[in-house]
């Protein structure tokens, strides 16, 4: 029994991930005693630089920053001067076969050869249009979500409605037009949305493989529209984070240190403590214990069931938990270059954007079909970024890597992840590329090649999914991460999900943690 | 009614929902015209003797959708229509196995757990959830569909509704209601069973069809849509019209004569007339006019407006709308004539799923697959089928000891790949006959002398469906039922209530809300909103008022 | 039909299941007794209504000694290292409290704290057990085993089961040389002989004994008990014989009395174990079991319905009977009802709407329609509040019995 003692800590947050460090950063802001505990020896998660080879840094897994939710970075001070972090904003450059590359800056295409495209306006327009609609949606990510147990007319669930139909007037102030076009795509696909305005070829491609960056979907999957929408959210320019995504990390880092918040690196949560359906703190790997009012846990919805003991949850939540979908498919293969390559039809600038091997729409489909299957991509989608242009301290020796977030390749391989499959994942990413860029292969002195199954391991994202499970509309807003368990509390008093499975969901937006924080506050369990 | 009209109301298409709007309008006093290209009404709900003394239900082929109310409002029964409730249905192993989904509840439970223990009880937990979710949609059919961007106090009450039945719910379900209708079957399955044979045969109601595979979210509720009809109020049963199809639009014919209705087949609509963006009549092939100040199109909404009316007619808006409606042919079918019973040598002597619907596809990647075949325009190498022998219990559809067979495949494509081009026109006779021998190959599989009793195939192609038929595309739903196009979206934005940019031209068929299936929804709703906004809207009876 | 059908089915599929409900393993011995030929399906087994005459089967349960064939409930077993706390995750009360060699009624909840169905607990071992039910849960108690270290098997097919109720029911055992029964306690689970358990548990509220074998003995069990039987007056029977013993007992039955949430269609139908009346089944102290949380919320906001035992005025049964507040508003409905032959009392269960049958039990009316060789009559009959069961003998718990 710990609950007699007095508990060291107002909260335990269980994961050194962005998400986790919002949530600490914002109960410390709070005034509260926080502590965050990371299993490994780095902070971050998926935000993480390191060395690759000798002398030679980048971001690990994720690479590019583009949808940091500015509510949070505000409350937070991230991008102060307590908590500097300093981005480049980088042009997408969407390769073709036939060398006519399209490069997209500021949100308008252009040839790489300086001319202009036909489909610029028709691009643009599109763009801001679902950024537009994204902005309305992006309300609903910084509150939790309605807690509709009251019943939809009762005066609770007509509070809880109150978000909801703010959401409403704010579509209602868009116009009846755009209302309509908002209602009807929401729930759509994206190779009918872009074809409907674009011709099938890299420019709609880049915003296909935008769409089903990280997830279990094709652009044919219906859906596939929000997550274009979620991913524009801040407008869809993407930043490269200077000495790459790890300063990310340590930019939120300093922001809980600021508040007063502990990390404590290589502290392996052994089991969360639960006394009288109350979280009261957690045992440690080594045997010891820590105690505290609450418990945060910003890894996955399912491992924080499992660290918590299935026994404390409903049967019926237990299976929802395990039947979330959280198959990643995307790897990350991190090579290192003895020199820069060259790419047809590109300027030596314009290598530094975001390249991306997404050459249709069709292609990103076609791209999907292997993983329902269990096999890999032959024609994966690919983006790819030689940070080293941008930010050159990243490496000291001449050497650069090129950083590429290669779909679709499955967690689970048939045949299993051996030695050759691994090899295989390496040599299609090469020769991908090296359509485009001839003699990249020679240029490969080391390939660094993470699968989703070593993704898991390594940050123990579930299924090595980006986003800790789908952002289909099954797995979103009162259903994320499961129905029942969406507003933070998980089940027991004091314990809350504070990752990115819990709503609004992935990517680096921090918007996960510091709702789950808010909630729990809100909740009095920490205090 | 204007004097110069000599109706009061045209339908364009003897299809089953133009001729249930013609009806109710009828018994409502109007005069209708309802003018039908072929020279045989029913639309895709006929019987057709293509091959001498069989009869065909050449398009759809069962029916359980069909709305209660609809067929006690127009007596359809009194007009000669029967149905016969069939028993459950099989999908067929190439080992020789098969899994029988019987229609006895207590038969069925020992024939899962055959395949699975497990799957025994998971099955009472999935169709707890498919009822429960027939039962939430079912009250919204006969209902206009909610606007919720109108202010207007019949749509607000109509949005009222949607939210008392939402809360009627409770938390809990709305939340496995939000799940159910965003998930994919295949999920959805995954979710309950662990037998991939059962899986694969359940699945093949999710994407019947549509151009989405078993994992393409919101093919769970496309379940519904094949799940949501009844025979006498079994949810989820199917049954046989005697005589086919076509005795469904006979006995809406007989209905429509009977309440003063006229029906001139043979007479193909050229073009809506249209003056100052109102309707006056039509136009037909043969030079006819006819006029009148209502006019319905049976039609779908891509050809309604993109082949009918003259686009300056419509606002810009409008056509783009039209234009993106997504209508993909993705079914095939095959109707066959057999000089025998053929020999399923699985299937136990005497047993009551014979009589139902049998399927080859035995597990969800296979279907899968299937559908992958058809997004790159090619027809599935691996069909799924819905196939049955209906002349087992209706000998009128085929001579003593011989039988008809319809079967009905998933995935074809209508704009077929030939060459890197992918185009309508490229079903040639040579790939029709390809296409067929895919078919048969696979129903080999569980029937390996069918092609021994084979005396005549007819071949049915997305394009034979839609020259025939007339159904764009030859979508059997006349538009996908995806979200983007369902409820308020149908058949576009801002005319989900069968009416359309034009005064007095409304659509009728499965373009609109609540969309396809042989259920005359469309059909009933839109009279109703016809009658309404004619001032007669006391006259429609009340059942499906 | 028969030319359309020729030809076909060569050589049918060997492992096909029969279509239609199947005998049970009685099904040989109850057959010839059957007069009345008033079958029903239970579970997928031909079960009898009614052998005989429903008088002569209900008279026997409460002054002879009676058989009902029970082997179309459901019976799992639960073994393993967690299977005690799989048990106790499961139901509501504290299953720890269930001694080895001992059996307990329980009732189990979903996440909503709504009933999914009750049943007899066996505890053959620390962590062996059986749950015995009307509803399959199989599926479900590998839901609730997910994560523990147990087995779970379905045992139904493979055991058969006798019920022997009514005051002789002891004799008879005796009489088949089974006596060593006679020591049992009311709850007591023992095997007699290898193979061949025995609990003294029933369903009729006197004293009996339930009897459990494989199916492969189930005839010679049966025979067994028949022959000498005959002098205690043992008889075979159908379910409405059994149906009114258990509402004299005041048990409930699923279906009738409460709606097995996991099988219900429409919403709302689910009711808490407090609202059944069995409130003393749930222990929130023992720690978490499946919808204890929404239960410990209700227990706050108090029952929503409240399932009561009623004693009727006037002799006609008050079947389908909607309860009436003054005569006027209508507060609730009788589950189940029957003109009690022992007592000489006209018995219901009714389920009323909080908070009448909570706090509220004056002005009560039940509405009863009588139909007498086609004429109807509407009839207002007050109901009065009983605590215990209707009918309660001191043999039920006698140790050993005498031969009543």
């Amino acid at each position: 029994m710990v609950s007699s003692t007095n508990p060291e800590y107002d909260a335990i947050v269980i994961g050194a991930g962005h998400n986790g460090l919002a949530a600490a950063a914002t109960l410390a802001r709070k005034g509260l005693r926080v502590v965050v505990l990371e299993q490994s020896a780095q902070i971050g998660g998926m935000s993480r630089t390191s060395e690759i080879s000798e002398g030679v840094r980048a971001s690990r897994i994720a690479h590019l920053l583009y949808n940091l939710n500015p509510v949070v970075a505000k409350e937070l001070g991230i991008g102060s001067a307590s908590s500097p972090l300093a981005t480049r904003v980088i042009p997408t450059v969407t390769l073709s076969p036939d060398g006519r590359h399209v490069v997209i800056r500021d949100g308008t295409p252009a040839y790489a050869d300086g001319s202009a495209h036909p489909e610029a306006a028709t691009y643009a327009a599109l763009r801001s249009r679902l950024h537009k609609f994204a902005q309305l949606l992006g309300r609903l990510s910084t509150m939790s979500p309605p807690d509709l147990s009251g019943g939809l007319s009762s005066m609770s669930g007509l509070k809880e409605l109150g978000a909801l139909a703010a959401l409403g007037l704010d579509a209602k102030r868009l116009g009846k037009k755009d209302m309509r076009e908002f209602m009807r795509i929401i729930l759509s696909n994206a190779n009918d949305v872009l074809l409907d305005e674009l011709e099938d070829g890299p420019l709609a491609g880049s915003l296909a493989a935008d769409a089903v960056r990280g997830s279990c979907s094709g652009p044919r999957s219906p859906g596939t529209v929000f997550s274009l929408m979620y991913r524009l959210a801040q407008g869809g320019d993407v930043a490269l984070p200077i000495e790459g995504m790890g300063a990310v990390a340590d930019a939120f880092a300093k922001a809980a240190r600021h508040y007063g918040v502990k990390i404590n690196t290589r502290t392996s949560v052994e089991k969360i403590i639960i006394e009288h359906d109350r979280a009261r703190g957690v045992v440690l790997q080594d045997g010891s214990t820590i105690t505290a009012k609450t418990v945060m846990s910003s890894i996955g919805a399912f491992q924080s069931m499992m660290l918590t003991g299935a026994e404390h949850f409903d049967a019926e939540a237990v299976r929802r938990l395990r039947n979330i979908r959280h198959k990643g498919t995307a790897a990350k293969v991190n090579l290192v270059l003895k020199d820069v390559p060259v790419f047809a039809g590109l300027q030596p600038d314009q290598r530094a954007g975001r390249l991306l091997v997404a050459p249709s729409v069709t292609y990103v489909e076609r791209a999907f079909n292997p993983v329902k299957y269990g096999d890999m991509s032959t024609h994966p989608v690919i983006e790819a970024v030689i940070p080293g242009l941008a930010d050159p301290a990243l490496s000291e020796a001449g050497a650069h890597v090129m950083s590429a977030i290669v779909q679709y390749v499955p967690h689970t391989l048939n045949g299993g992840w051996t030695g050759e499959a691994r090899e295989k994942l390496v040599r299609l990413t090469i020769d991908s590329l090296e359509q485009y860029a001839p003699g990249l292969g020679s240029l490969v002195a080391h390939a660094d090649a993470l699968t989703p199954a070593d993704i898991e391991a390594e940050t123990g994202a579930p299924g090595g999914h980006w986003h800790h499970g789908e952002m289909s509309f099954d797995q979103l807003l009162t259903v994320r991460p499961v129905n029942r368990l969406s507003r933070y509390n998980f089940g027991v008093g004091g314990l809350y999900l504070c990752g990115a499975s819990a709503h609004p969901g992935g990517d680096v937006t921090g918007a996960a943690g510091r709702n789950s924080a808010l909630q729990a506050i809100k909740d009095g369990v920490a205090s | 009614m204007g004097k110069h009209s000599k109706y009061d109301a045209i339908v364009a298409g003897a299809g089953h929902n133009g001729l249930t709007a013609a009806c109710y309008m009828a018994k409502a006093g109007l005069k209708v015209l309802v003018v039908e290209k072929s020279d045989w009404i029913g639309g895709a709900a006929v019987s057709r003797e293509l091959h001498e003394g069989w009869t065909y239900s050449n398009c759809s082929y069962v029916c359980s959708l069909l709305r209660r109310e609809i067929v006690r409002d127009l007596e359809l029964p009194r007009f000669g229509l029967q149905v016969i409730p069939y028993e459950g249905g099989a999908t067929l192993t190439p080992d020789g196995n098969y899994f029988a989904y019987l229609s006895d509840h207590d038969a069925l439970r020992p024939e899962i757990g055959r395949h699975s223990k497990k799957d025994v009880d998971a099955y009472e937990r999935f169709s707890q959830t498919v009822v429960r979710q027939c039962r939430f949609i079912r009250p919204f059919l006969l209902r206009n569909a909610v606007d919720p961007t109108s202010l207007k106090p019949r749509d607000l009450n109509e949005m009222l509704f949607l939210i008392r039945k939402m809360h009627d719910l409770g938390a809990r379900e709305l939340g496995e209601t939000i799940r159910f209708w965003t998930m994919s079957i295949g999920d959805f399955l995954d979710e309950h069973f662990e037998t991939d044979l059962i899986k694969a045969h359940i699945a093949g109601s999710g994407i019947i069809g549509t151009g989405l595979g078993v994992y393409s979210p919101g093919t769970a509720y496309v379940l519904l849509h094949h799940y949501m009809g009844d025979v006498d109020g079994a949810i989820g049963a199917w049954g046989f019209a005697r005589g086919g199809m076509g005795a469904i639009s006979k006995a809406l014919a007989a209905a429509f004569e009977e309440a003063g209705g006229e029906i001139r087949t043979g007479s193909g609509v050229d073009r809506f007339l249209v003056k100052n963006g109102k309707v006056r009549g039509v136009a037909l092939e043969n030079g006819d006019e006819f006029e009148a100040p209502i006019v319905a199109s049976n039609m779908d909404v891509k050809r309604t407006f993109l082949k009918h009316v003259g686009r300056s007619e419509l606002p810009d808006d409008f056509v783009t709308a039209v234009e993106r409606f997504k209508i993909r042919g993705s079914s095939g079918k095959l109707n066959i004539a057999l000089d025998a019973l053929p020999n399923f040598p699985a299937i136990p002597k005497g047993a009551s799923f014979m009589r139902g619907d049998l399927h080859c596809s035995t597990s969800l990647a296979e279907l899968e697959r299937a559908y992958d075949d058809w997004k790159d325009g090619r027809w599935s190498s691996e069909p799924y089928f819905d196939m049955l022998i209906p002349s087992q219990i209706d000998p009128t559809l085929a001579p003593p000891g011989s039988h008809m067979m319809t079967v009905f495949v998933q995935y074809a494509p209508y704009d077929l790949e030939v060459d890197g081009v992918r185009s309508g026109q490229n079903w040639s006779d040579a790939q029709r006959k390809a296409f067929a021998d895919t078919v048969f190959d696979k129903i080999e599989t569980g029937c390996p002398d069918i092609r021994k009793h084979v005396l005549h195939a007819e071949i049915r192609t997305p394009l034979d469906i839609e020259n025939e038929v007339g159904l764009t595309e030859g979508n059997i739903f006349q538009g996908e039922l995806t979200f983007d196009q369902l409820i308020f979206n149908r058949p576009v934005p801002g005319y989900a209530q069968y009416g359309t940019p034009i005064d007095g031209l409304y659509i009728v068929g499965s373009s609109a809300h609540p969309g396809g299936g042989v259920m005359a929804a469309p059909g009933a709703n839109a009279a109703r909103e016809i009658l309404r906004r004619n001032g007669r809207g006391k006259a429609m009876p009340s059942h499906a008022a | 039909m028969t030319v359309i059908m020729k030809d076909i089915h060569a050589e049918a599929f060997a492992g096909a299941v029969p279509e239609g409900i199947v005998p049970t393993p009685f099904h040989d011995r109850l057959a010839p007794l059957s007069k009345a030929k008033r079958w029903t399906g239970w579970a997928g087994y031909i079960s009898p209504l009614v052998l005989d005459t429903l008088e002569f089967e209900y008279f026997a349960i409460r002054n002879q000694a009676t058989l009902f064939d029970i082997s179309p409930m459901h019976k799992y077993r639960i073994s393993g290292p967690d299977a005690a706390r799989v048990v106790n995750r499961l139901i509501t009360r504290n299953a720890e409290k269930i001694g080895i060699g001992r059996v307990g009624y329980a009732m189990w909840c979903d996440e909503e704290g709504m009933v999914i169905d009750d049943g007899t607990v066996f505890r053959f071992g620390e962590n062996d057990w059986r749950l015995c039910c009307q509803e399959p849960q199989y599926s479900w108690l590998l839901d609730v085993a997910w994560g523990f270290d147990v087995d779970i098997s379905d045992e139904s097919e493979e055991i058969a089961a006798l019920s022997l109720q009514g005051p002789t029911s002891f004799s008879v055992l005796q009489a088949a040389g089974l006596g060593a029964a006679g020591n049992m306690n009311p709850f007591d689970l023992t095997e007699i002989e290898k193979d061949l358990w025995i609990s003294r548990t029933g369903f009729t509220g006197d004293l009996g004994y339930e009897i459990w074998m494989p199916a492969s003995t189930a005839l010679e069990i049966w025979d067994r008990l028949w022959g000498p039987g005959q002098t205690w007056g043992l008889r075979a029977i159908g379910y409405e014989a059994l149906n009114i013993a258990r509402l004299e007992a005041g048990f409930i039955a699923a279906g009738a009395d409460f709606q097995p949430v996991h099988i219900a269609q429409r919403l709302g139908r689910g009711r808490t174990p407090m609202e059944l009346g069995f409130g003393r089944m749930v222990d929130f102290e023992k720690g978490h079991f499946n919808g204890r949380r929404a239960l410990l919320e209700q227990m706050k906001k108090g029952p929503r319905y409240q399932l009561v035992r009623l004693d009727i005025d006037g002799f006609e049964p008050a079947d389908d009977a909607l309860i009436y507040y003054r005569g006027k508003k209508e507060v609730g409905h009788v589950t189940s009802a029957a003109w009690s032959p022992t007592t000489k009392r006209n018995i219901a269960l009714a389920e009323l709407k909080a908070p009448f049958g909570v706090e509220k039990f004056e002005d009560l009316w039940a509405e009863i329609f009588v139909n007498h060789e086609g004429v109807w009559d509407r009839r207002m009959k007050r109901i009065s509040f009983i605590k215990g069961p209707f009918f309660k003998n001191a043999r039920a718990r006698a140790t050993p019995p005498a031969a009543f």
